[in-house]
């Protein structure tokens, strides 16, 4: 089947997505787009299929049926490797940082610099320290000692590190799966500044919650959904912090809402 | 009150001079005992003769060590008496060697006088009765002794008696409603000052213990190997230990008063060494290493004979290499039981290639059936990673039943009970040809790396020792001094390597000399696991004699050169880190683009071809293979990982763990049997060594994490 990009100059463009575990539809049609640097909120109750729709774009799963446009160009995303060759950064919620290893060895993990000597190549030590001190500072998180190891931080610490990482790495595009929802209030806090400070960098994020309070104040869109089904897409500007709530536990678009809906679907 | 004596206080002085006086003393002795070994009035280890011309090894090391710790004593004093800040906390570092080397020196004595004792109440069963009646021993000896078991005795009853009582009603349900009794509480949760009278009742029965051993084992010397007992060392042990100890909480409590002077001290040594220990993942391998290592030393003058020495060292080295695969498998968090049965297939392929033929290539030269063998590990190492990444069966499973299966193909090879032997079907041992380029070129490649090592280290030596020597006033009071000791550490390094490129042009030469074209013939065998004799030949500038009882064998040599080279690829390389995230946090090393399933195939590889490797050295000692070569070895070969720190979990660990573990292993191989205790305690022993050092790195990795 042939698709089309339905948001013109879209940074992501996911279209019809489908995914099936066996006989379980996950996820049934999903569009779903982030603009050019755009702090999107995808929200949805706890199993609502919102992290599966993440993964189908991070290459963990393949897609049942659908097309993913990135950047204009219709691609195929197999594995995490081809997402990074895209320029899309994840955070996982448990998956983000190797606890016995060192500050810096996480986060060069995958890609570290390496100096040359003859045929060999050994890892640049110095550069991995320097380099990732440097870069975490950039985007506000100061540590003591890179060589520390990742076990002896706290929660919000690691959350840190992994966002500083994808920030640093990410080029066009960061994900954040449930970042905040082991935290607390001012580390949540600061997970949010990161993000505001990743858009300002020129990347789009993809923030993903079921707890609007954790997003409301940063995101510029969001989108929900509700049993592999997309609710519907709601600039900030249109809905209220309590009605988007509303939306995600009732999986019922209030009245006021749905006109504007169906106005969009129309001058579609 | 140092502090104060710093300050020039008046009322402190007294104080401070007897710190500093103490040190001062210190240095005196640290003279005297080198100048006592030097002109051979304190004969340490076995002497050629009494010439004072023909020290031993030991002595030489230990008149060097003791020259260097009366100077720094002498520094230190000087600086106290100069009131100087940072003698301070030089005073806390030679306290603390201080008392190092008199527990050292008390140790020499004790763990020989209890060893033997045991050994004698063990073996003679009159022995209390001949205590009593020989005149020659002292009346406080079975005084001492009947006092100092009695006090063990109660001391054990009651810690046995209560841990039995709390045992049973935590284990039996209705016995529970006892647990709130108030008698009960108290026994199953002790006080701590409890606690601590059992421990010092305990300690002063085995205190009463040794003193009449220190009494009675003089009298029997020679029923065993065990050092004879130097009962004068035990003055020296404590004029070092006490002084040395008392200084030490003194520069310590200094320390704890004052907030402005603990910036300075900021650590004390002991804080220091826990400190830098917690950093290594193999620290419980390295206490155990040099606890054991230091106890058979003391134990017997045996354990130090390079041929003690090279016969741990050869058992080992084959077990050594599997180890650092083993090592690579269980950071990446899976394990391998199939070794054992991969060394005896490898072992049987090599030999039968060699006297039977391979299929294709008939009967082979040891080159290619070497290569042929260690590809045969190959395929054998890859099938267990296939099997584990395409199944996901755990890697204890897979490899329980390959471990099985791979053995069948050996007890099916060789017919029951027969043994494949290299003389059975060639006449001679097999010899290849080396031409002296070859060893040219070898000189030529050493040359180049000497050159290397100099243009990356030296002009590094030069500017540290250039730029401590300029900034010498800022670097405080002894500024000066560390220059000093830097610009000798550089010439140090200098001087090896000049004595390197000195040797290596000597090789040169004399291959050069004798004609380019010579050709050395090298027994096959020996290349791979021969014994070394010499090093260099006879007439050599740099000749070297290996005693005639030293089994050295090359494999050794190998081992640390894989131990180096594995090294390097965990710690300095792309896939070292892959390994490592693999092992600690599977699902984020694939996140972030690692390919975990080809790290866990490589290291099944890895593993595999550094047994076959194993298996050749094995054969080539031994050029005969029966079906049941290398059974066991695979615990054996966990067990010496296991010690050497990594964790079966996966995500931590080092190859030089492996070789500490794997040395710790050998060594009490050897060293039980030195001393003198059945070697059937051998592998007792070794358990009780496992669980010990899983505690020793648990508790430092929990340091760590604080």
């Amino acid at each position: 089947m042939q698709y089309e990009q339905k948001n013109s100059d879209a940074l992501v463009d996911m279209i019809d997505i489908h995914k099936h575990f066996g006989s379980v539809q996950v996820l049934r049609g999903v569009d779903f787009h982030v603009d050019r640097q755009e702090i999107v909120g995808l929200l949805g109750d706890n199993g609502a299929g919102k992290s599966t729709l993440i993964k189908v774009l991070t290459g963990f799963h393949s897609l049942t049926r659908g097309q993913i446009f990135f950047d204009n160009e219709a691609v195929k995303i197999e594995s995490p490797h081809d997402a990074r060759e895209l320029g899309i950064e994840t955070v996982h919620q448990d998956l983000a940082l190797v606890p016995l290893m060192s500050i810096a060895r996480n986060f060069w993990l995958g890609q570290e610099p390496t100096y040359e000597v003859g045929p060999f190549k050994f890892l640049d030590k110095k550069m991995m320290a320097r380099e990732s001190i440097q870069a975490l500072a950039d985007v506000g998180i100061h540590i003591r000692d890179s060589e520390e190891t990742v076990g002896t931080m706290s929660g919000g610490e690691r959350q840190s590190i992994a966002i500083g990482r994808a920030v640093y790495f990410g080029k066009k595009l960061l994900i954040l799966d449930e970042p905040t929802s082991a935290l607390s209030v001012g580390e949540t806090q600061k997970v949010l500044d990161y993000t505001i400070a990743a858009k300002e960098k020129g990347m789009s994020v993809i923030f993903i919650t079921h707890n609007i309070r954790h997003v409301y104040e940063v995101a510029d869109r969001f989108t929900i959904i509700e049993r592999g089904h997309k609710l519907g897409d709601f600039h900030k500007s249109e809905v209220s912090e309590n009605e988007v709530a509303d939306m995600i536990v009732t999986g019922q678009i209030p009245e006021r809402l749905r006109l504007y809906e169906e106005e969009e679907e129309g001058g579609d | 009150m140092m502090q104060a004596y710093l300050d020039g206080k008046r009322e402190a002085s007294n104080i401070g001079m007897l710190v500093a006086g103490l040190i001062f003393g210190f240095a005196i002795l640290g003279f005297l005992i080198a100048y006592g070994v030097a002109y051979g009035w304190v004969p340490l280890g076995e002497r050629v003769d009494i010439l004072r011309s023909n020290l031993n090894a030991i002595e030489h090391i230990v008149i060097v060590a003791f020259l260097i710790y009366a100077a720094c004593c002498l520094r230190t004093a000087y600086g106290l008496f100069q009131r100087e800040q940072s003698s301070l906390r030089w005073s806390q570092w030679m306290y603390f060697i201080t008392a190092m080397v008199g527990g050292a020196i008390l140790l020499s004595v004790i763990i020989p006088v209890g060893l033997k004792f045991s050994l004698l109440l063990g073996q003679d069963i009159d022995l209390r009765a001949v205590i009593n009646e020989d005149p020659n021993v002292s009346g406080l000896a079975p005084i001492a002794l009947s006092i100092g078991e009695a006090l063990i005795s109660v001391s054990l009853f009651v810690v046995g008696l209560l841990a039995l009582l709390s045992l049973l009603v935590f284990l039996i349900p209705p016995l529970d409603f006892l647990r709130h009794t108030e008698g009960i509480r108290l026994i199953v949760t002790p006080p701590r000052k409890f606690v601590v009278a059992i421990l010092i009742v305990l300690g002063l029965g085995v205190v009463g213990v040794l003193i009449a051993g220190i009494f009675v084992v003089p009298l029997y010397p020679g029923i065993t190997t065990i050092r004879d007992v130097e009962n004068h060392r035990l003055l020296a042990g404590f004029l070092f230990f006490l002084p040395g100890l008392f200084g030490y909480r003194v520069a310590r409590q200094v320390e704890e008063q004052s907030d402005e002077l603990r910036r300075a001290i900021a650590l004390t040594p002991g804080k220091y060494i826990r400190a830098n220990l917690a950093k290594s993942p193999s620290a419980g391998a390295i206490i155990g290493f040099i606890a054991i290592f230091m106890g058979f030393t003391m134990a017997t003058d045996l354990f130090l004979e390079p041929s003690s020495v090279a016969s741990f060292l050869s058992n080992v080295a084959t077990k050594g290499v599997i180890a650092i695969g083993v090592t690579y498998l269980m950071i990446s968090g899976e394990f391998d039981l199939s070794v054992g049965s991969i060394l005896g297939v490898t072992a049987l392929s090599f030999m039968n290639f060699m006297t039977h033929g391979a299929p294709v290539f008939g009967v082979m030269e040891p080159v290619p059936a070497a290569l042929l063998a260690i590809f045969m590990a190959f395929v054998l190492g890859a099938i267990n990673g296939v099997l584990l990444i395409s199944t996901r069966i755990p890697s204890f499973i897979v490899t329980l039943g390959t471990m099985l299966a791979f053995r069948a193909i050996t007890l099916v090879a060789i017919a029951g009970g027969r043994i494949l032997r290299y003389s059975d079907h060639h006449e001679s041992l097999p010899v290849i040809g080396i031409s002296n380029i070859v060893f040219l070129a070898l000189a030529v490649i050493g040359l180049g790396l000497v050159a290397f090592t100099a243009y990356r280290i030296l002009p590094f030596l030069y500017r540290g020792a250039r730029h401590a020597w300029l900034i010498r006033e800022d670097n405080g009071d002894f500024g000066t001094t560390g220059a000093i000791v830097r610009a000798f550490a550089g010439l140090l390094v200098l001087f090896i390597l000049l004595v390197a490129v000195v040797w290596l042009l000597a090789v040169f030469s004399y291959h050069a000399s004798s004609g380019g074209g010579d050709i050395v013939e090298v027994g096959y065998f020996d290349l791979f696991n021969g014994r070394v004799l010499a090093i260099g030949s006879e007439g050599d500038f740099f000749h070297m004699q290996i005693p005639r009882n030293a089994n050295v064998r090359l494999a050794i040599v190998w081992w640390f050169i894989f131990v180096v080279i594995f090294h390097v690829i965990l710690t300095n390389t792309s896939f070292g880190n892959s390994i490592f995230a693999t092992g600690g946090n599977e699902g984020a090393a694939r996140a972030q683009g690692v390919n975990v399933d080809r790290v866990k195939l490589q290291n099944f590889v890895i593993v595999a071809m550094l047994t076959g490797i194993a298996a050749i050295y094995e054969t080539a000692r031994n050029p005969g293979v029966d079906p049941l070569k290398g059974t066991g070895w695979e615990l054996e070969v966990i067990a010496m990982t296991v010690i050497g720190g990594a964790l079966l979990t996966g995500g931590y660990g080092s190859v030089v763990g492996s070789l500490l573990g794997a040395l710790i292993f050998g060594m009490l191989q050897t060293g039980l049997v030195l001393v003198g205790i059945e070697s059937r305690l051998f592998s007792g022993t070794i358990g009780v060594i496992i669980i010990a050092a899983v505690i020793l790195n648990t508790l430092v990795r929990g340091a760590r994490q604080n």
